[in-house]
């Protein structure tokens, strides 16, 4: 529904049947709530530029907490301004409040569009007698000592808000002075202070149509009568009780920004900017003995989009050299997924988990442990894990954390679970490990790492093991007997020698998935000298009366 | 051949190597393969800080090739570092991934190996640079399926190399990528050998024909050797063969056949 309707006296909620018998010329579109809400969050994404902190209030309202961050677009006032034109730029007519509580910010940017344009503790700016639609609403932030948060809200309803934002620069903006609210708020009706529909119309019952009406009732007949909430909300609007933000993303703990105006676009230039932004962070996370485990730089984009990218490390890290790497690393793979366009006009760089990371001592350089004697009787260098660990965020912020692995032995009898490739990141931390084994094998007893329980002149088991043990055709000369020729990948090969069978038994409890067969293991060696792993599944007479071979890993 | 000659030859040789980044540093860390006559060839071992190539012999001998990789690492961590091992992801689907146990008993811990899966063939040149430059890596095995190890860029892995201290062990699976020049200090084709049989007919040691077909340092040559697990040494195959000790002979766990 879009204002031109609203001023027709269409209103939401009326059967459509009605609507056309007013207006038989009226264009009706689907409500797509999915899109409204992609709307929301695209604009939330987008006000990050403004603050850190903003909540959803959906359908159609967002809440930022702009403590402390007004000054840096010159006033509340003024912030307001730049935040509705640049959403006006982009088609969206948005109507914002700025107020000491959320419930305050909220009435007047939703209801108080009306009532207050006499008593004018509005700024500067005229406000459009209607209201876009009874959707564009909006509601203000609190912080609890230091008054004043704003809220624009979007109107997900495009051709209403382009419609009334190409008349002119009006822009909806309502600060109310700090202390101001229950002035601000008690014109406005009762609905403005977000109750239930049902208390509402009970209060209209009574003749309790304003805010004004309610604010001086005693408070115990009024919760007696119309429950808790009424009350809550009431001191929620007027500041006497606490409203904590429920923030879309998580709050980062450590920031660090850097604004253009001139947008910029090239990979070097961004990644210089990030290398000084690191520079910045590193030292806020020096100063309190903080490292970073994960990072995001977020790009803002000149035409609104956001982009966001992650990097996660093994250990926490303040060095700002690394950090650049990092994002370098991490930006050449993601290539052009990341498009500049026109060019980013933003970029903040954020630690989004940190970890206490106690100073190094510099100077302990390896060259030094070298001189020292230290390195060869075997001592851990802490220089190497740090290398290392440096080495595996690198590799990872490239190719993705998953694809750096430890191989981590599992306390399995069967070959292709005996060993977890987890990612590599973590550290060698037995505890990561102790607690993997429990999540993969519950009923695990603990046995000490592999030793060779067989006594032979080579391994028993191969260094290559596919994933997929492929099938082969293979002759035995008993039925229980090792193969005495297999085809594997269309090549006949002759078995010289062979060793087994290792009988491996699947365990009891896999017999729903239906991998009940027994395998016989050998180990052979082909007359071209290929040494390959083989098993046959499946008990001759006993499991299966044809059993079927594979070939399973290949040995050095 | 007048002395004089013979040391303006050898300037010569070195100012080429300086400019091709193939010779090792002198005075870098060697890696004594244990057998005289290989690291006579060698000038006293495997030069770590350089390159070295690792070929099957035929496409049937990869997994000897991987064995031989295994073990030059298993001999160049004896003190201390960690090894990075670069698969792509259609190696690893193709000859199998690496096996932990089996690498394990080879004689190279799980707890020193980083692995490493990229996606694109090209990305192991970018991931090797990067893990050679790193001088906590005291081994970096690359495999390359793929014609992309040129001149230039294992000129660039060279230089990785002796900047990192680490060996580099680049260990390739067609000829396609043989064919082509490089800068690796020496190249080995790996083949499998059948190994001795124990006493009881079971089978002997993994087993490697070895042929040294390019080395920067010295003469070519090749050489049968068995790589003993227990001791994670090789022994010249054929030679002195280690014998099962008979007590373990009737466990249940041995039953041999064949």
């Amino acid at each position: 529904m879009n204002d031109a309707a609203q001023r027709l006296g269409l209103r939401p909620g009326m059967a459509l049947a009605d609507a056309r018998a007013m207006y038989p010329a009226l264009a009706v579109a689907e409500s797509d709530v999915a899109a409204d809400r992609r709307l929301l969050d695209a604009v939330a994404d987008w006000c990050d530029r403004y603050t850190p902190l903003i909540g959803l209030n959906a359908p159609d309202g967002l809440v930022l907490d702009i403590t402390g961050c007004a000054h840096l677009f010159g006033g509340e006032a003024a912030m307001c301004r730049d935040m509705l034109a640049r959403l006006a730029a982009q088609g969206l007519a948005a109507r914002a409040a700025v107020a000491d509580t959320v419930g305050c910010a909220f009435a007047v940017a939703r209801f108080g569009a009306a009532a207050l344009s006499s008593p004018s503790p509005l700024v500067g700016e005229s406000l459009p007698p209607a209201r876009s639609g009874g959707r564009g609403g909006g509601s203000g932030s609190f912080a609890p000592n230091v008054p004043h948060s704003a809220t624009p809200t979007p109107d997900p309803s495009p051709q209403g808000g382009g419609e009334k934002n190409r008349g002119g620069a009006i822009y909806n903006c309502a600060l109310v002075p700090p202390g101001e609210m229950r002035h601000a708020l008690a014109p406005l009706p009762a609905a403005a202070l977000r109750l239930a529909p049902e208390t509402v119309e009970a209060l209209a019952e009574l003749g309790l149509k304003r805010v004004a009406d309610l604010v001086d009732l005693p408070r115990a007949p009024l919760a007696a009568r119309f429950g808790e909430a009424l009350v809550r909300r009431l001191d929620q609007a007027l500041g006497r009780e606490d409203e904590p933000i429920t923030p879309r993303l998580p709050v980062p703990s450590y920031v660090a920004e850097q604004r253009f105006p001139d947008p910029i676009g090239l990979e070097r230039d961004v990644l210089a900017t990030i290398a000084r932004l690191a520079a910045q962070l590193g030292a806020a996370m020096e100063r309190r003995q903080d490292g970073a485990r994960l990072l995001q730089v977020a790009l803002f984009r000149a035409d609104n989009k956001v982009y966001r990218i992650e990097v996660g490390t093994g250990a926490p890290v303040r060095d700002a050299a690394r950090i650049a790497r990092l994002f370098a690393d991490r930006l050449t793979m993601i290539g052009d997924a990341c498009d500049p366009g026109f060019g980013f006009d933003m970029v903040r760089l954020a630690a989004l988990v940190v970890e206490r990371s106690e100073p190094v001592q510099a100077g302990l350089t390896q060259a030094g442990l070298a001189q020292s004697g230290f390195m060869q009787g075997g001592f851990i260098c802490p220089d190497d894990d740090a290398e290392l660990s440096h080495l595996v965020d690198r590799l990872g912020a490239r190719f993705g954390l998953r694809r750096v692995t430890r191989l981590v032995e599992q306390d399995t009898h069967i070959p292709e679970f005996a060993v977890a490739a987890l990612p590599a990141s973590g550290g060698r931390r037995t505890e990561d490990r102790g607690r993997m084994d429990q999540i993969l094998h519950p009923f695990s007893v603990v046995r000490p790492p592999s030793s060779d329980p067989q006594d032979s002149l080579s391994p028993t088991r191969p260094v290559r093991l596919f994933g997929r043990p492929e099938p082969v055709e293979a002759i035995a000369e008993v039925p229980d007997g090792p193969p005495a020729r297999f085809r594997w990948r269309r090549v006949l090969h002759e078995v010289a020698a062979a060793e087994g069978p290792e009988r491996i038994a699947m365990a009891w409890w896999r017999d729903e998935a239906g991998r009940t067969l027994t395998r016989d293991y050998f180990r052979v060696e082909s007359r071209d000298g290929l040494r390959a792993w083989l098993y046959r599944e499946g008990l001759y007479g006993r499991e299966t009366p044809a059993p079927r071979w594979f070939l399973h890993g290949l040995f050095g | 051949m007048s002395a004089e000659s013979s040391e303006t030859l050898r300037a010569l040789r070195r100012a080429v190597a300086d400019l091709t980044a193939s010779l090792p540093d002198e005075g870098g860390r060697l890696i004594s393969l244990g057998i005289a006559s290989i690291d006579g060839a060698l000038a006293g071992g495997l030069a770590c800080g350089a390159l070295h190539e690792i070929d099957p012999a035929v496409p049937l001998h990869g997994g000897a090739a991987a064995g031989f990789a295994v073990a030059l690492a298993t001999l160049a961590l004896r003190e201390r570092g960690q090894a990075v091992w670069i698969q792509p992801d259609f190696v690893a689907i193709e000859t199998g991934a690496l096996y932990g146990p089996g690498l394990d008993l080879m004689g190279l811990p799980m707890g020193r190996l980083v692995i490493l899966r990229v996606p694109r063939p090209r990305d192991v040149l970018w991931a090797m640079e990067e893990a050679l430059k790193c001088r906590a890596a005291g081994v970096v095995v690359a495999e390359l399926a793929s014609e992309e190890a040129d001149l230039t860029a294992t000129r660039r892995l060279a230089l990785a190399a002796r900047e990192g201290g680490g060996l580099g062990l680049v260990l390739h699976h067609d000829a396609l990528s043989r064919s082509q020049p490089t800068t690796a200090t020496t190249r080995w084709e790996v083949a499998s050998a059948r190994g001795e049989r124990d006493r009881f007919g079971g089978l002997g040691p993994t087993t490697f024909a070895l042929s040294l077909v390019k080395n920067r340092c010295g003469r070519t040559g090749q050489w049968r050797l068995s790589w003993d697990h227990h001791e994670r040494a090789f022994v010249a195959a054929a030679s002195s063969l280690p014998v099962a000790p008979a007590a373990r002979d009737g466990s249940p766990a041995r039953v041999r056949a064949g």
